[in-house]
């Protein structure tokens, strides 16, 4: 049992160097609470970062699974020794991962040995929290003015850059990057800030009981 | 959660989100949010935005139809606007008594200047309405060529900002009015000869051309439009109506967003101070 879970708090705050120095050490020792408590640190920004790095492609949810269990094996093994350099430690597996894939080369067998007792890191308040998002992105699309929503469809979406939206709308890029800039606020504050009001994430989900 | 405070952190999640950063531009973005809980709700929130756009893709918008540029003076109707504001104006000014000032004795910094500049002093008589007068910022915004990003300036426009740039209000006002009424930097030219006529003093006069520039519709320039609105109605102690333009520049969550937000926070302290003194004093 590593932390006092009472006292996790939400995921996305700051965790103090002594919280991490317990959890790689915990890690190391195989501790299943340790690694909860990993993913559920961690699997918001590897999922983001996937995502928005493959945009979108299906193989983002593989790849994000292959992350999750690589970090989980090698602080098992005790690889990391500076505790302090968790975060960057996972971000350099993430990275890897990515590229890995990018460049199309054959991961090394070693790394797809995956242990067979890894805990099942799918937590239900993480699922919970997607679907909460996913409601107030809607919501927050459907205030939009309706030339806004284009902007912001071909830009997430598609990737455009402005001047080529300016040239599909009929506009000045300069006006695109405004309202762009603008829509886009208005959307991540109005999903960022309700979801941040949302009960905390609920630590005890996914345990066995 | 602290709200991040680097900037232009949304913007940054919007490009990375779009895959149109660098991949080192994407790696120091990464950098950042794995260590910042307000960046990768953004992101996170982004990202289910993205979702449901892809799902329920926005409806087909045509391109915009050329709109008509408001011509410079304005026209009859606005006029109209005008001839009220003037009289509210001068009803103002005399009620307020001789110590009145207008705000281009209150404001000697040139254009350009930052908002170091004095805010109006229209004192007047109660404390409250000194209160209100002072809140206004009539600063003049800085003016910067490279907004006109690859345009070549025309040459009215070019004169007219160059003295609007060296404090010189009235030699840009009049080559200002000199630019095409069709030339894409017209509303630019109605919006910088608007604060001239701040700067002046002329409220009324620079309350039609920033209500022109509105009228206009979506511009670079509609924000500040809007706020520079809500700094008249400061000067003229109209809170309320301060109040109003300060909420419709927040909605467009620009440059102005920050200071116009915490603008409208005294704002309604300061209404709530004098609807209370009101309240007290009529008891």
């Amino acid at each position: 049992m590593i932390g006092d879970h009472t006292n996790a708090g939400n995921p996305l705050s700051g965790q103090p160097a002594l919280e991490d120095e317990r959890l790689v050490r915990a890690l190391a020792e195989g501790n299943q609470e340790a690694e909860r408590e990993f993913a559920v640190r961690f699997l918001p920004r590897v999922r983001a970062m996937l995502r928005a790095r493959l945009r979108g492609s299906d193989v983002a949810a593989d790849l994000v699974q292959d992350v999750m269990i690589e970090s989980i094996s090698a602080l098992r093994r005790g690889s990391l020794r500076d505790s302090s350099k968790l975060t960057a430690f996972v971000l350099a597996i993430a990275r890897n991962v990515l590229y890995s894939h990018f460049s199309d080369v054959k991961r090394s067998p070693e790394s797809l040995e995956f242990p067979d007792d890894l805990p099942d890191l799918r937590s239900l308040s993480e699922e919970l929290e997607g679907e909460q998002r996913r409601v107030l992105a809607m919501n927050a699309i459907a205030g939009l003015d309706p030339t806004d929503k284009m902007i912001l469809q071909l830009t997430l979406v598609e990737g455009l850059k402005p001047g080529m939206i300016a040239e599909k709308l009929g506009m000045s890029s300069d006006v695109v990057r405004q309202r762009k800039i603008r829509a886009t606020r208005r959307v991540a504050d109005y999903v960022a800030d309700r979801s941040q009001n949302a009960s905390p994430v609920d630590y005890t989900a996914g345990k066995a009981r | 959660m602290n709200p991040c405070d680097r900037v232009p952190a949304i913007e940054n999640a919007a490009s990375y989100m779009a895959g149109t950063l660098s991949q080192s531009e994407a790696e120091q973005f990464e950098d950042h949010y794995w260590n910042c809980p307000a960046c990768l709700a953004y992101l996170q929130a982004l990202e289910a935005v993205g979702d449901e756009l892809a799902r329920e893709p926005a409806p087909q918008v045509a391109p915009a139809p050329k709109r008509r540029v408001l011509a410079w003076p304005v026209p009859v109707w606005a006029l109209g606007a005008v001839a009220a504001a003037v009289v509210l104006a001068v009803v103002g000014v005399r009620t307020l008594g001789p110590h009145t000032e207008t705000p281009s004795q209150a404001q000697s910094a040139p254009a350009g200047s930052t908002s170091s500049a004095p805010t109006a002093q229209i004192a007047s008589s109660s404390p409250v309405r000194q209160t209100a007068t002072e809140l206004a910022d009539l600063a003049l915004p800085a003016f910067s060529g490279s907004t006109l990003r690859g345009a070549g300036m025309e040459a009215h426009f070019e004169e007219g900002m160059a003295a609007y740039s060296r404090g010189d209000c009235k030699g840009a006002l009049s080559a200002l009015a000199k630019v095409p009424a069709e030339d894409k930097q017209e509303r630019k030219a109605q919006f910088y000869s608007a604060l001239c006529r701040l700067h002046e003093g002329d409220l009324a006069g620079a309350e039609a051309g920033l209500r022109g520039v509105v009228d206009g519709g979506d511009s670079l320039e509609l924000e500040a439009a809007f706020y520079y609105l809500a700094q008249i109605d400061l000067a003229r102690n109209d809170a309320a109506g301060a109040h109003g333009y300060l909420v419709r520049t927040i909605a467009l969550r620009g440059d102005l967003e920050r200071r116009a937000r915490l603008q409208d926070q005294k704002v309604l302290a300061l209404k709530k101070a004098t609807d209370a003194s009101g309240t007290t004093n009529s008891k």
